[in-house]
């Protein structure tokens, strides 16, 4: 065995341990966990319901399950490209909004067609929330601020301003929220007639896959992805090495606002069509998980983002329909994370207990 | 002079709070653990301190002063109790530090909104995701508070910032001057030498965890009672973070501290004084709201490179490295 199966087995324990927590949760609230959590499965489309609306089914919940992880996994992407190169990008949810705002005050009211709003969407957000990316690694760089403390400082002055902007010019008074963008420059299209169902097709999803891909490769294939990498794992020896430390704190600062930016424009102009002024997105916290459980591998988060995402996107039917709090399912999320973050714990003692196991087989 | 004399009653209700849950900050961090936990201390403490009130006002009627002091307790114990996750997550699993904070802190957000919907549900009978707090009594001291200018320190205050103020003394000495305090600032800067001195330098931290989340609750059961007199998911606009700026600009220090906390506490009213004043519409006071945040990132950078944290600060203490 090699050590990525044994940090997808501790991944796996850390997820396990936090499920558990929850069902005991759940259990002191006098509720059966099981069906709490199969009616969360149902809720994500990926068991079936007991009746559905008209134009629904099962494969039609799962193509908006699958347009929600979208988001996901260019947030929780952005993570891991900063958690790389030893930084904590906890501003996802910022970087979101401001890219998601400028490309819908640009683009989405703009009325451009839809071939050349739909790339622009991705291209304009993807700016905003670089922008706001390599400001944060700026910041440590020129004047060493720990990140953490200004991406959520930043955090707050975006969604003050965005919510502000919003307010005073882009509101619909009646939702409350930003007024709807044109169809034509959502990444997603909406309530697609196949058949008998309406189904949601995320654009951004393959978008997603290519760009898991593109950053498996930057980190496992490139001179530069491993110059970041060693500047995560050992900023001393990076900088013995001859390499550029502060700038590729920069510049990883600013490849991980660029994906949360994207993932912005696929949240607030794709999965969802407007604004809520004030609010940041819970979906980049929730990255903070997917990341860590994914162990921050692209390709492991391709899977932590499925898995975990089951658990926010189910919540609303499973509170619906089991009377209980939907914030249970962050709850979960916050009980994994937990769980995760004490893994550096589990891998030790992992391997303690195989040593043992190998000695007892070698008396034997 | 009216507007100055608000400027400093207002700026005091929110510095001193700030302080406090700033010095519970300096406390973890010169005993070398690293604590961005507070904004999830803070609020998992007014918590407990809000669902107490709430349960006892009905007892003691609303107008009694009695569940104002229960919440307080309450509430230290609850931060206490909280923080001890971070504490065992650090010293024991050894877990990042930086990511503990993070997840302590989410969590804290996702358990007490849960909770409190859950709680308002099932124990009071009603859907709300609020406690809602009873008035906590303002006063002005007599004779002092009739000083020009200066008078304003003293008028209108709440009964929280005296005790802010007492504890702001003892923790001071119990910092600089004890012994416990100079093992826990050692503790922070070389914790082989505190452990080869006989002192228990994991023991020294969790205490240290557990006095920043006590005084991490109080500042959230204040912000609690002054700033909208309930508690919800309201409580997390940020302040733990700023708390942690203004003891990274203090140089970890508590005296210098209090002036970045005073700073923030004068400009953030200023700002809504200065909005009420020119009479502009509600909106903009949200551009008032991102004054604190703004002044964090200027005053962090003209610190620049100039910061003399704790030099064992982030590093679980591992006996065998000694």
């Amino acid at each position: 065995m090699n050590r990525k199966n044994d940090r997808i087995i501790v991944a796996i324990i850390a997820v396990l341990l936090g499920i558990l927590a929850g069902a005991v949760i759940i259990l002191i609230l006098g509720k059966n966990p099981l069906s709490v959590y199969y009616s969360l499965l149902r809720g994500s489309g990926l068991a079936p319901k007991a009746k559905y609306a008209g134009g629904k089914n099962m494969l039609s919940d799962f193509s908006n399950f699958l347009d929600f992880i979208t988001s996901m996994i260019f947030a929780a992407l952005a993570v891991a490209v900063a958690l790389k190169t030893g930084l904590f990008n906890i501003g996802v949810s910022g970087q979101m909004l401001v890219g998601g705002f400028i490309a819908t005050v640009l683009i989405g009211y703009s009325g451009l067609p839809a071939f050349g709003a739909k790339p622009l969407v991705i291209l304009v957000a993807a700016a905003g929330g670089g922008v706001i990316g390599a400001l944060i690694g700026f910041l440590k760089y020129r004047f060493n601020i720990n990140e953490v403390v200004s991406s959520i400082m930043l955090n707050y002055i975006a969604s003050y301003i965005t919510g502000f902007l919003i307010n005073t010019r882009y509101v619909d008074p009646q939702t409350r929220q930003s007024k709807d963008i044109n169809a034509a420059a959502c990444l997603t299209l909406h309530e697609v007639r196949i058949g008998s169902a309406k189904y949601d097709i995320p654009l951004g999803f393959i978008l997603a896959v290519i760009v898991i891909f593109a950053v498996a490769f930057l980190f496992d294939k490139t001179v530069f992805g491993f110059e970041l990498k060693a500047v995560g794992l050992n900023r001393e020896a990076a900088r013995y090495m001859g390499i550029n430390v502060r700038k590729s704190m920069v510049v990883s600062m600013l490849i991980s606002g660029l994906l949360a930016g994207i993932a912005g424009a696929t949240y607030y102009l794709g999965y969802i069509t407007t604004i809520q002024p004030k609010v940041l997105p819970s979906i980049g916290f929730d990255a903070i998980a997917v990341c860590l459980v994914g162990g921050s591998s692209p390709i492991g988060i391709f899977f932590s983002a499925f898995f975990l995402m089951i658990i926010s996107k189910g919540s609303t039917y499973m509170s619906s329909q089991m009377g209980l709090e939907a914030e249970i399912s962050s709850v979960i999320m916050g009980l994994i994370l937990l769980t995760c973050a004490c893994s550096t714990f589990i891998l030790p003692l992992m391997y303690k207990f195989r040593s043992r196991k190998e000695k007892g087989e070698v008396k034997a | 002079m009216n507007m100055l004399n608000n400027i400093i009653i207002n700026g005091m209700i929110f510095a001193l709070p700030l302080f406090i849950m700033a010095v519970g900050g300096i406390y973890s961090e010169r005993s070398g653990v690293t604590n961005l936990a507070l904004e999830g201390l803070q609020g998992f403490g007014a918590f407990t301190g809000a669902l107490v009130a709430y349960s006892l006002t009905g007892y003691f009627g609303s107008e009694s002063s009695v569940p104002v002091y229960f919440a307080m307790i309450f509430a230290m114990l609850g931060g206490m109790l909280f923080s001890l996750l971070h504490a065992v997550l650090c010293n024991y699993f050894k877990a990042n530090m930086v990511i503990s904070g993070v997840v302590i802190n989410i969590l804290a957000m996702a358990l007490t909104t849960f909770l409190t919907k859950t709680i308002n549900k099932n124990v009071f009978g009603a859907a709300s995701d609020k406690f809602v707090l009873g008035i906590m009594k303002r006063f002005s001291v007599p004779g002092l508070s009739e000083i020009p200018v200066l008078g304003a320190f003293f008028t209108n205050m709440y009964m929280f910032e005296i005790v802010i103020v007492i504890l702001a003394f003892i923790t001071w000495y119990l910092l600089y001057k004890s012994s416990f305090g100079l093992h826990l600032r050692a503790a922070g800067d070389n914790p082989a030498a505190v452990d080869a001195a006989g002192v228990d330098v994991i023991k020294v931290r969790y205490i240290a965890v557990m006095i920043s989340g006590a005084l991490s609750g109080l500042a959230g059961i204040c912000f609690a009672y002054s700033i909208s007199a309930k508690f919800s998911s309201d409580i997390y606009m940020g302040f733990g973070y700023l708390s942690i700026a203004a003891l990274i600009f203090g140089g970890w220090k508590i005296m210098p501290t209090l002036g970045a906390c005073l700073i923030f506490g004068f400009a953030r009213s200023a700002g809504y004084q200065l909005v009420q004043k020119i009479g502009l519409p509600s909106a903009y006071s949200d551009l008032v709201m991102i004054l604190p945040y703004v002044l964090t990132l200027v005053m962090l950078i003209f610190l620049a490179g100039n910061s003399q944290a704790p030099k064992a600060l982030g590093e679980a203490y591992d006996k065998s490295k000694r």
